[in-house]
């Protein structure tokens, strides 16, 4: 460990670190744009600028490794000045786009803008116009005029995708961002470089106009995408949820998530969603009030003798625990839990970097829960089957093909589902399938546990569809024959989004 | 505690109230007599056939400026409706599918009811698409007239065509900035 002193605040920090780490582990202001502690030091910004031991010269942060007993300051008059220049560099062809970009308000540029603005262009000559909206590909939307080539982007996909699609082309002020002969840039892991870039050259096509970024205000949860579990932030307003990132966490996504985990925010937003719970009569849906719905299935569990439950790993530990403990009090029943997985042939799958075959957040918490699986064959001979589906039925193509075959078996069906299954025309559920809406990870708390074993808790955010219910909560009901929403139960961490603007890029 | 106040009583000067009525009433007759043959003097007006002009400056009812394409001038960056107080700006942004315009408003409403003609959102445009008009009759039947659309803001009769910006963008463009 060597020790250092920062603006007068002394660090000690690992042997081999770089001077911008010491600064970050002490929590202290560097301006910086192309560093990022997930990729390679480029050192082209120029804007992360220290004096050290009252030397001659200023050294970058970035690339300047600590030394034992090294003095350094970025608060003195000539690196601000330096930084100021830096900036104004930056800015000598960056277009007047912040009313149309969608970066505003968690810019880098903006942010540094604030500190070390010169306010009025020196420059007498034109600035360099360069191509704007550029399509890259299915996700991702370029602005060269924006980028102020720090370089970010072209080293994520050298560096952690490794599929090199993005470089530097043409010298000079004409240097811009491109992928080679214009091909799109189609990796699972794109709108990363969405994320790192510190400017609003690179915009999520998905995100794009849809709202300002001061608008949303953020929780902390966990990708419900795939059995890694990355740690994200979803990014909601009143008006539904808008978009999912990624945050640092170093036990298991690093920096770093894929594009199929952030579209999962969809299914939970209100068009896509069952609202109220309905009740299946001669094909028909119509809607029940809580309280009927309850005497329907208390009805309904008390006459049947063969239960079933179809299970997925796509619930909380809680609610295997509440469902474990349901079972065990209707003994005199016969309960058959069965497991039903997503794609059994590719479960198992890895690409290496963060995306695993097993759709499920919660596997090990399911295997864990200590239930005994029946095969999937006992179904057909079940009275009654409780499915608590998949909260992406996308997934999941198998389920539903159970449900169909199930349904022409005329069993009857307690479904919890997130999306609107009475769009299902083709499905002819028997009558007195009751479908009832079903919370989505992003609406209640809780735990899952990852393919490492980890156990990560998620927040309730938002909630989208007020009649909603998690799996432990109708099980509670049914026990007691009515719900009582916990109105004091108060679990929600939700940040006001520009307190971590500095953090997301 | 009982507080005794002291009522006044009449007396002759208060209870003597003829003559002060007739100085009103001379002064209202002479003022009246006074105006019927100097009408061009009167200070007042004959609302609603007459009207008083107010100044350009008047924060009067909102106006969406256009281009000179005669396209609307707004970006959507929701600057005014962040900056609005009363809460009562409401725009969805979409993509245009010109590149060189972007992105633009769908749908701008503004709730004329809500707004208190603050001019914050006047103050905070940075390309000059929303004013503050001189108009200020803004008589309705009923509630939903004044919830405001890009129509009525931006292509209402007494614009005569709509006001142009003075920021365009293929001017700057050309200017290099």
């Amino acid at each position: 460990m060597f020790k250092c002193t920062i603006n007068g605040h002394e660090v000690e920090v690992p042997e081999g670190a770089s001077v911008i780490e010491a600064f970050k582990l002490l929590k202290e202001d560097i301006a910086h744009y192309c560093w990022h502690p997930g990729l390679s030091i480029a050192g082209v910004c120029r804007l992360c600028m220290v004096q050290i031991d009252d030397g001659p010269r200023l050294h970058i942060a970035c690339n300047t490794l600590v030394k034992d007993g090294m003095k350094i300051t970025n608060q003195t008059e000539v690196v601000k000045e330096a930084v100021r220049w830096g900036m104004d560099f930056h800015l000598i062809n960056h277009p007047l786009d912040c009313p149309i970009c969608d970066q505003a308000g968690e810019c880098g540029l903006q942010e540094q803008y604030m500190k070390y603005g010169q306010y009025d262009s020196s420059m007498a000559e034109k600035k360099v116009k360069k191509r704007k909206v550029v399509d890259l590909g299915e996700r991702v939307v370029l602005d060269s005029e924006r980028c102020i080539l720090c370089s970010r982007c072209v080293r994520f996909t050298d560096e952690v995708t490794k599929t090199n699609e993005l470089g530097i082309f043409n010298r000079g002020d004409h240097s811009e961002i491109g992928t080679f002969e214009d091909q799109p840039l189609d990796n699972k892991y794109s709108l990363n470089t969405v994320d790192i870039c510190p400017v609003g050259a690179l915009t999520s096509k998905d995100f794009r106009f849809q709202q300002r970024v001061w608008y949303l205000k953020d929780t902390d949860s966990i990708c419900t995408g795939c059995s890694t579990g990355c740690s994200i932030k979803v990014y909601h307003n009143k008006e539904g949820l808008f978009r999912v990132k990624p945050v640092f966490n170093e036990k298991v996504n690093g920096h770093w998530m894929c594009d199929e985990g952030r579209d999962l925010y969809k299914h939970v937003n209100a068009p896509v969603r069952l609202k109220q719970i309905l009740k299946s009569v001669g094909n028909e849906w119509f809607p029940l009030g809580l309280e009927r719905a309850l005497d329907h299935l208390n009805e309904a569990f008390s006459k049947a003798e063969n239960i079933s439950v179809l299970i997925t790993a796509q619930h909380t530990v809680e609610e295997y625990k509440a469902l474990k403990n349901w079972a065990q009090q209707l003994q005199d029943k016969t309960i058959n839990f069965v497991y039903w997985k997503n794609n059994p042939e590719s479960f198992d799958s890895f690409d290496g970097l963060l995306i695993r075959g097993d759709k499920n957040p919660n596997t090990k918490g399911l295997l864990e829960a200590g239930f005994e699986f029946a095969d999937a064959s006992v179904l057909d001979s079940s009275d009654l089957v409780l499915a608590p589906m998949p909260e992406n039925p996308a997934v999941y193509p198998k389920y539903m093909e159970k449900l169909e075959q199930l349904s022409k078996l005329q069993t009857q069906l307690c479904l919890l589902s997130v999306s609107n299954i009475t769009q299902h025309e083709t499905i002819n559920f028997a009558d007195g399938t009751l479908a009832i809406p079903m919370k989505t990870a992003f609406e209640k708390a809780g735990h899952f546990i990852n393919h490492q074993g980890l156990t990560q808790k998620i927040h309730k955010g938002r909630v989208i569809v007020k009649a909603a219910l998690g799996l432990d909560e109708l099980l509670q009901a049914i026990k007691i024959g009515k719900w009582i929403q916990p109105q004091l139960l108060k679990s929600r961490k939700t940040n006001e989004s520009s307190k971590v603007s500095g953090e997301l890029w | 505690m009982v507080t005794v106040k002291k009522v006044q009583r009449r007396n002759l000067q208060t209870q003597s109230y003829i003559p002060s009525l007739l100085k009103g009433l001379g002064f209202t007759f002479s003022k009246m007599i006074k105006n019927l043959f100097n009408q061009d003097k009167m200070p007042t007006l004959n609302y609603p056939e007459e009207k008083y002009d107010y100044s350009p400056r008047f924060k009067g009812n909102h106006v969406l400026t256009v281009k000179k394409d005669g396209a609307l001038r707004c970006t959507a960056c929701m600057l005014c409706a962040t900056n609005c107080p009363a809460d009562c700006i409401n725009i969805v942004a979409s993509e245009h599918t010109d590149p060189a315009v972007e992105k633009f408003p769908i749908h701008y409403e503004i709730d004329v009811l809500r707004c208190v003609y603050c001019g914050f959102c006047e103050e905070a445009c940075p390309v000059d698409a929303i004013r503050m008009g001189p108009e200020w009759q803004t008589a309705g039947v009923n509630g939903s007239v004044f919830n405001y659309d890009i129509k009525e803001l931006a292509h209402r009769p007494g614009l005569k065509g709509g006001a142009v910006s003075r920021v365009d963008d293929l001017e700057r463009h050309k200017a290099g900035i």
